[in-house]
């Protein structure tokens, strides 16, 4: 009776060698599949995975994940950042990795990439004259080496670098001038610098910790996060008004000494940004803080546009994230997809 | 890695000395003392493996590799070589503690041991205890223990052996030991070190393990003396690991890891009466340092020195009822980069008791209580028994309460560290059924763990990750072991080993499988033996796991193969040689998301009993 235990458990243990699960594909999309919808870069798990990017169409039918694996059978890098678009491309930035893919931005056929010369690259921006400029770490722990390359988009190399102060993350052009907020790395800076051509400019001294930007006509919006509590040394958030035609800081809005704001968009004459767990709301023309707190959420990622309201939830940042849409007349959650892990951006393929 | 030269000359050293080593080869087997008695006599209740020296040696390239084909423990490995840190019934790498002669030996900062930075040749003995131990053992006992035992006997001993290992990847491997008794006096020094380029291919990847080089060096010292009521001993081991971290399948590796430690332990037990009385005071320094660019010489560095002080008693009453009365005193100060200086006191009573009814059946009831604590350290207890019901089968119960206390780096860690931490804690069952038909033995055990207060790091305000006492677990799973051996023809010997477990280990908030606990892991080992030749065929099957918390990722499930041989000259008895093809079916497998293992690749020995 207990010998046949034992054999009862034997056969069990072979049974169990042979399952082995394929994982799913995606099928094979037609061209121009990624046309005029929402892409929503996922960064992935950190060190072990591969980011992927996920597309909703904009009449919300049709949602695709990880369509650059499914289109070009290889995957993208670990921690896809973020991307940029210039023409006909999308310029996805692989931090950890080192390197940006470049894809068709509507079928996301692979077209090249850039892996030289590139160390801890973050954003993208493209710029006229087959130009483009990525911002770099170059090595997180030395505060010394980071850097904004030129890169000319007709090789897809980098022609030029320029050097400029720790952490320079996003960036928006005007005039043909690019901006870069300097977010600080690993730890926290309070610069936005101004780059004409292949050269530096000037840079401006704004809050400490300037995490996103917005342009409106003239008018550079600068949200500083402050530095947080860990540093011994915190300050408050700040929302910073630039006037891009003297370059000079024309208004300072100050948040209370524990706020820590991320996360600004625009709609119209509306800015949107986070806090402690609520997008709040604020009127260009008559800016007062910390504005209404229209909807709530930890969000990862916010984008505003044609009055609705974008969001990322990156849940725990070990599983698959989510992307919230809202109607901001109503201030209503209307739509909730799936994305990849860590969804860390959200664009607009028009 | 600068300190190479350093660690040949010792190396060289310790060989001279034992190449002086008298040549007498009287074997006996001697009377035994394990210097962790207590593992032996109030475990009764519980699963209790001990691996032989055989088996350790087909797999003793790392402490990871001898569990990883001998037990049901899982390894998270970064690539071979690389960081290591078990599962052990579904619980998480802080859950396993690490157990050297008596004491736990888990990092004062991650509260886990990397068990690649372990030779597993320095021991006399290693045992795998599954199940909650946490009141013989402490903090991080609840998966179960792992106990790396040094032993030590007065009777005439002179042993001393010399291995080298050459292997693939550039790997070189050297061993020598020595073990000598005169009079009242057992001394056993040894060392062990391996180096490796490690720059193995990813299988049908057309790429290569490009930054895992890696260098282990540990010596030891273990001495006794024969007093006349009782023993003093002093275990000593040194270990040193410098390693390149690989990347990944997407990622180029950069940072490299060097870490020192040392531990001493100095015992001295007096029989009074019926009072058997250990006194101990152990010593352990624990060093890292963390390059983030192997190229660049700015590094992270850890500190850590653990001062323990013990006074324990036992008394056996007419061979049946034992008692252990234990008060135990730590002090631990840790200084590092990324939490500062701090400083941890914590004081145990310890009352453990074993009743022997009959024979048939015995029984124990364990408690613990601490004091002096940072945290309100639970009471601890676990209660259990065994029934041999016939000569062929024994039953075994046991329950307890067990806990893990925050680490360093939960509680201080530069930016996030949490100081209202509390430990973790959780209770458990397990039933054990204990088979044995001549040489046919297995053991069939089931268990269930119900976990709380789990700490886990969370995204908080402003992007920063703090850990709380949020998760709570449960896991269940059961596990068999079959042993079998036959003889025939006359000298010739098949014996089969096997291992299989089943695991769920569920969040419960999530009611989803944790991250990196396979629901079935299986090894086996068929191995022949003819005079003094051995041939080996040895088999892991590995399930999926996965990797993500909501089950959307997994690693797949691989089986991987290793064929060995060993052969000793019948001419020169004194010279064993052999090899061991690894991987024999060139598998791709990760046990770790993108992190790549090795190809196939062999390993060569020769070894010489002087």
């Amino acid at each position: 009776m207990k010998k046949l235990l034992f054999l009862t458990f034997a056969t069990l243990l072979l049974i169990s060698c042979s399952n082995d699960d394929d994982p799913q594909t995606d099928p094979i999309p037609p061209p121009a599949a990624y046309e005029k919808g929402i892409l929503v870069t996922n960064e992935g798990p950190f060190n072990n995975g591969s980011g992927t990017i996920t597309y909703v169409s904009e009449d919300y039918a049709t949602i695709a994940q990880n369509i650059y694996r499914t289109v070009n059978g290889k995957e993208l890098g670990n921690i896809v950042q973020s991307m940029g678009f210039q023409d006909q491309n999308a310029y996805i930035v692989v931090s950890n990795s080192a390197k940006i893919m470049i894809a068709n931005r509507y079928t996301f056929e692979s077209v090249d990439s850039i892996k030289i010369g590139l160390e801890n690259p973050r954003y993208f921006m493209g710029d006229a004259g087959n130009k483009g400029y990525v911002t770099d770490w170059g090595d997180p722990n030395d505060n010394s080496d980071d850097y904004v390359a030129v890169l000319d988009l007709r090789t897809n190399t980098i022609a030029s670098t320029i050097p400029v102060a720790f952490g320079p993350e996003r960036m928006v052009s005007y005039n043909n001038k690019i901006y870069v907020a300097h977010q600080g790395a690993y730890g926290q800076n309070n610069l936005v610098s101004v780059i004409s051509g292949s050269s530096l400019e000037s840079t401006i001294t704004v809050g400490d910790v300037p995490n996103s930007m917005m342009i409106s006509g003239n008018t550079l919006y600068v949200l500083c996060g402050g530095n947080p509590s860990y540093t011994g040394n915190e300050t408050a958030g700040s929302l910073i008004k630039i006037d891009l035609s003297t370059g000079q800081v024309s208004q300072t809005f100050t948040f209370e000494s524990t706020q820590h704001p991320t996360n600004l968009t625009m709609d119209g004459t509306s800015l949107f940004y986070s806090l402690d767990g609520k997008v709040y709301k604020l009127d260009t023309a008559s800016i007062s803080l910390p504005g209404t707190d229209i909807i709530n959420g930890n969000f990862y990622a916010l984008q505003a546009k044609d009055g609705k309201l974008y969001a990322t939830d990156a849940d725990d940042f070990a599983s698959k994230g989510s992307l919230l849409i809202y109607d901001l007349s109503t201030n209503q959650q209307i739509q909730d997809f799936q994305t990849g892990i860590v969804p860390g951006g959200i664009y607009f393929n028009d | 890695m600068k300190r190479n030269g350093f660690h040949i000359i010792l190396a060289f050293f310790l060989c001279t000395v034992s190449a002086y080593a008298q040549l007498d080869s009287i074997q006996q087997l001697p009377e035994v003392m394990l210097t962790d008695s207590k593992l032996v006599h109030f475990s009764k209740g519980f699963k209790l493996e001990k691996l032989n020296d055989s088996i350790v040696e087909r797999n003793a390239t790392s402490l990871t590799e001898t569990l990883r084909y001998n037990s049901s423990i899982y390894f998270k490995e970064n690539g071979f070589g690389m960081a290591s840190s078990p599962s052990f019934r579904g619980t998480n790498a802080a859950q396993t503690a690490v157990i050297w002669n008596g004491i736990n030996i888990n990092s004062v900062f991650t509260g886990q041991t990397d068990f690649n930075t372990i030779s597993p040749l320095n021991y006399n003995e290693i045992s795998i205890r599954s199940g909650g131990g946490g009141v013989q053992y402490g903090s991080g006992a609840v998966g179960g223990s792992i106990h790396l035992n040094n032993t030590f006997s007065f009777e005439k001993i002179d042993t001393t052996q010399v291995e080298l290992n050459y292997g693939s990847f550039s790997t070189v491997g050297g061993n020598a030991n020595t073990t000598q008794t005169w009079g009242d006096h057992y001394l056993n020094v040894g060392m062990d070190f391996i180096s490796s380029e490690n720059d193995y291919d990813y299988v049908g990847k057309n790429q290569k393990n490009n930054h895992g080089e890696f260098l282990r060096f540990v010596a030891k010292v273990n001495e006794a003396r024969s007093l006349k009521r009782g023993v003093a001993n002093w275990n000593s081991e040194y270990t040193y690991n410098d390693r390149n971290f690989s990347g990944s399948l997407n990622t180029i590796g950069k940072d490299s890891y060097k870490d020192i430690s040392t531990r001493n332990l100095w015992q001295l037990q007096q029989t009074v009466g019926i009072f058997n009385t250990k006194a101990s005071v152990a010593h352990l320094f624990e060093q890292y340092r963390y390059f983030p660019d192997s190229e660049k010489p700015r590094y992270d560095e850890g500190r850590a020195n653990t001062f323990i002080g013990a006074l324990q008693s036992e008394i056996l009453f007419q061979q049946k009822l034992r008692i252990n009365g234990k008060v135990e005193y730590s002090y631990i100060n840790a200084e590092g980069d990324n939490v500062g200086e701090n400083s941890r006191k914590t004081l145990a009573a310890v009352l453990l008791m074993n009743h022997k009814i009959s024979d048939y059946f015995s029984y124990g009831i364990n408690i613990r209580k601490e004091f002096l604590n940072d945290f309100d350290n639970p009471f601890l207890f676990s209660a259990d028994a065994k029934w041999k019901v016939s000569k062929n089968y024994a039953l075994r119960l046991n329950g307890s309460k067990n806990y893990r206390v925050p680490t360093f780096n939960d509680l201080f860690w530069y930016a996030g560290g949490n100081i209202n931490l509390q430990p973790e804690t959780s209770y458990q069952v397990e039933l054990g059924q204990e088979f044995s038909f001549g040489k046919l033995k297995a053991d069939l055990a089931a268990y269930y763990i119900s976990s709380e207060d789990l700490i886990k790091w969370v995204p908080g305000n402003g992007g920063i990750w703090k850990p709380v006492n949020i998760n709570k677990t449960r896991n269940y799973g059961a596990e068999v072991v079959v042993n079998y051996s036959v003889n025939f023809l006359n000298k010739h010997t098949l014996g089969f080993t096997a291992n299989y477990s089943y695991t769920k280990a569920e969040d419960l908030e999530k009611e989803k499988q944790l991250i990196y606990v396979p629901f079935h892991k299986a090894t086996g080992t068929l191995q022949y033996n003819f005079k003094t030749l051995l041939v080996y065929f040895q088999g892991l099957y590995n399930g999926e796991a996965y990797t993500t918390t909501d089950n959307s990722y997994a690693v797949k499930a691989y089986e991987i193969f290793n064929l060995g041989m060993e052969y000793t000259f019948s001419s020169n008895p004194q010279i064993t040689f052999g090899g061991r093809l690894k991987n024999a079916f060139n598998v791709y497998y990760e046990n770790v998301a993108y992190r790549p293992m090795p190809s196939r690749n062999i390993q060569l020995f020769l070894k010489f009993n002087i």
